[in-house]
């Protein structure tokens, strides 16, 4: 990465909004120059615009926010890549004037919580594994079918590693990661997955807030390579009726170079308290993990995405699952959010949660061995909210995930969320469809 | 349940209407019409003698429930499973006015329908009862400021005390559906309602309607 580019004739800004969009705009090589170190005007309003571009409304404006009031976008120069050639891209903050960060900014909460993780003498390792499906038609001709009956890319059957996947597929994915190399971000793997059309794309483990960028933009590369090839790709929970998709993301700590969730025997003093954080924090994180209406239909036992607030021990059928034993590769995989989430703030949620664990030394519940699918009440295992109400109402009444994460975002997102609930419910939307077209229309390109 | 935080139907009295867990915007609207009907005595003994089930189906939206009436109390709940004894078709932005003609038994739609419809008290009554249940909404307004326009010319009204203020004005039949749940702030706002105020104020009423239009 480097501040600079050759033949430069523009320079994107970019940070996501609540929604985990992408948004930024492009400005000239002097405009940039002129204001990258005061930040860039953007109206507070693009923290409050839903999917349908409608203001949300329902809460209380912080200070900051007013009649469409500016914050400025202070670019992180450490982020500059060369997105292709004449075009710059850098990925930015949001800011006060008084100089403070935005308090519901996704990718100041990540900052905040690593610098509150740093106190303890701890850095945090994150990795994402990020589902995505494909398809064969242009985006113009999916828009042009309400997203509804389109042609899965590589074939409509077989699912999960399979290595026949049809020559479309496959050049998709190889120029997926040729453009990641180019802009530096490290990839580990990609692989069939479990839907027709359906990929899981790895990214390589690192800080959370470099991860949280390299997420961001690999979801729109694979958008940028989907326009190019003449093919659709969707990030959306549930793109059919069919199969879901999620994004976990997995995640150890360290101090002095060592990975201290391992132990030789199990999960380390540490891991479990990460563990009993990241359990006590769930309910409420679903809201966050969980952004949109659809996310909600992918929560049906047995069909991959944990239902339960459980972990265990080499249990992928568990919300946690601890993987021990290893020196290096002793880490959490947080499997409860999906695939629309919001990649800072699925990251904020985890290290809020892993947080309040390690601080309050809270041990977690009882491992699950046995399957955490279809648990009957008497194990006084708790099943995972499966609406965007009792998420919300979660959220709301948590206290750990308002200390962490700050009154002023919980009362945030809580509202934007009863704001979506009350559009899907009042505008269209049929929760006894499978998948109702409000939800295409709504959430097929966005986030 | 879903309980509620808005005007019961009667002090003291059994609520007559219960509704599903988690329950959707329209079956929150609906409780609040049937709570309505027996607190105002709008229909008096009407809701004691009703029986039946009774589907209600928004006219322009998927938006569908169920209504069990059990002589003096009703239970709602999303979606309409088996067949009703009767089916309404609605306008959900007009107070439940039926867009064609009800299915099934006539007379208890025809007796549903009168329940689903008390006409809002007067709009003075209205908005003092509004801006008191919008007491608990965080960066609520201190003072309501409302200018209604009736047949005898325009009224004003002054609800509240305090430095920070809300102006709203309109039709006064409009302002009583506003302010008594009745009728949709944001739709009312569509049709000419106006209002004086900043924008985070817009979003702090917008929250105080739904309270009492959907006990949100």
């Amino acid at each position: 990465m480097s501040d600079t580019s050759t033949h430069r004739k523009a320079v994107r800004l970019e940070a996501t909004n609540h929604e985990g969009s992408l948004l930024g705009k492009n400005v000239s090589p002097a405009k940039f120059e002129a204001g990258k170190d005061s930040g860039f005007a953007f109206a507070d309003i693009l923290f409050a615009i839903d999917l349908n571009n409608e203001i949300v409304l329902g809460d209380v404006f912080p200070d900051w926010r007013g009649n469409l009031f500016d914050i400025q976008m202070v670019p992180d120069m450490a982020t500059m890549v060369e997105w292709k050639p004449g075009l710059d891209s850098v990925i930015g903050d949001y800011w006060l004037k008084d100089g403070t960060p935005v308090p519901i900014c996704p990718r100041n909460l990540v900052r905040k919580l690593v610098a509150r993780l740093a106190d303890h003498g701890y850095g945090a390792t994150v990795a994402v594994e990020i589902e995505a499906t494909l398809f064969e038609e242009p985006v113009q001709e999916a828009r042009a079918r309400g997203y509804r009956d389109l042609t899965p890319l590589g074939g409509s059957t077989g699912a999960t590693y399979h290595l026949a996947r049809s020559n479309d597929w496959v050049a998709y994915m190889e120029a997926v990661v040729d453009r990641l190399d180019q802009v530096g971000i490290t990839w580990e793997a990609w692989t069939d997955e479990a839907a027709p059309g359906q990929t899981e794309l790895n990214l390589a483990p690192t800080d959370p807030v470099q991860l949280g960028d390299s997420w961001a933009r690999t979801r729109q590369v694979m958008r940028e390579v989907a326009h190019e090839l003449g093919h659709t790709v969707s990030f959306m929970a549930k793109p059919t009726a069919g199969f879901g998709q999620g994004a976990h993301i997995n995640i150890s700590l360290r101090s002095d170079g060592v990975n201290r969730f391992y132990a030789e025997d199990g999960p380390s003093e540490l891991m479990r308290h990460a563990v009993g954080g990241l359990l006590a924090t769930m309910e409420g994180n679903t809201s966050i993990a969980f952004p949109q209406i659809t996310s909600y239909r992918r929560l049906v036992d047995l069909t991959g995405p944990p239902t339960t607030v459980s972990w265990g021990v080499n249990n992928k059928t568990a919300a946690v699952r601890a993987i021990t034993g290893h020196p290096t590769y002793s880490r959490l995989e947080y499997r409860l959010p999906g695939a629309d989430v919001n990649p800072y703030l699925a990251l904020a949620g985890v290290l809020a949660g892993v947080l309040a664990g390690i601080e309050r030394r809270i041990e977690p519940p009882q491992e699950v061995t046995d399957m955490a699918w279809c648990l009957p009440e008497s194990c006084g295992v708790r099943r995972i909210p499966d609406t965007m109400s009792k998420a919300g109402a979660a959220l709301d009444a948590d206290p750990l995930l308002r200390e962490y994460l700050g009154d002023e975002f919980v009362d945030f997102w809580v509202a934007s969320r009863r704001w979506e609930w009350m559009e899907f419910h009042t505008k269209g939307g049929d929760p006894f469809a499978e998948l109702s077209a409000w939800e295409s229309q709504r959430y097929f390109e966005f986030p | 349940m879903t309980e509620t935080t808005t005007l019961p139907a009667r002090v003291g009295a059994v609520d007559p209407a219960s509704l599903e867990d988690d329950a959707t915007p329209l079956v929150r609207l609906i409780g609040r019409a049937l709570r309505a009907s027996v607190r105002d005595d709008h229909v008096p003994d009407a809701f004691d003698l009703l029986s039946g089930t009774v589907a209600v189906r928004s006219h322009d939206t998927p938006q569908t429930a169920t209504i069990r009436f059990d002589r003096g109390t009703a239970a709602v709940s999303s979606g309409v499973l088996g067949q009703p004894d009767a089916t309404l078709v609605v306008d959900l932005h007009a107070r439940f006015a039926p867009t064609e003609e009800p299915s099934g038994d006539a007379a208890l739609a025809s007796a549903a329908l009168t329940v689903l419809q008390p006409p809002p008290p007067p709009w003075r009554e209205a908005a003092a009862q509004f801006w008191e249940t919008a007491r608990v909404v965080k960066g609520i307004p201190d003072v309501l400021v409302v200018q209604a326009h009736g047949p005898d010319g325009p009224q004003h009204g002054r609800f509240g005390e305090g430095t920070t203020t809300y102006g709203i004005a309109g039709p006064a039949d409009l302002l009583a559906g506003v302010f008594s749940g009745a009728d949709d702030f944001l739709v009312a706002l569509a049709a000419g309602l106006q209002v004086r105020g900043t924008l985070s104020q817009l979003s702090v009423m917008t929250a105080a309607s739904w309270k009492v239009r959907f006990d949100v």
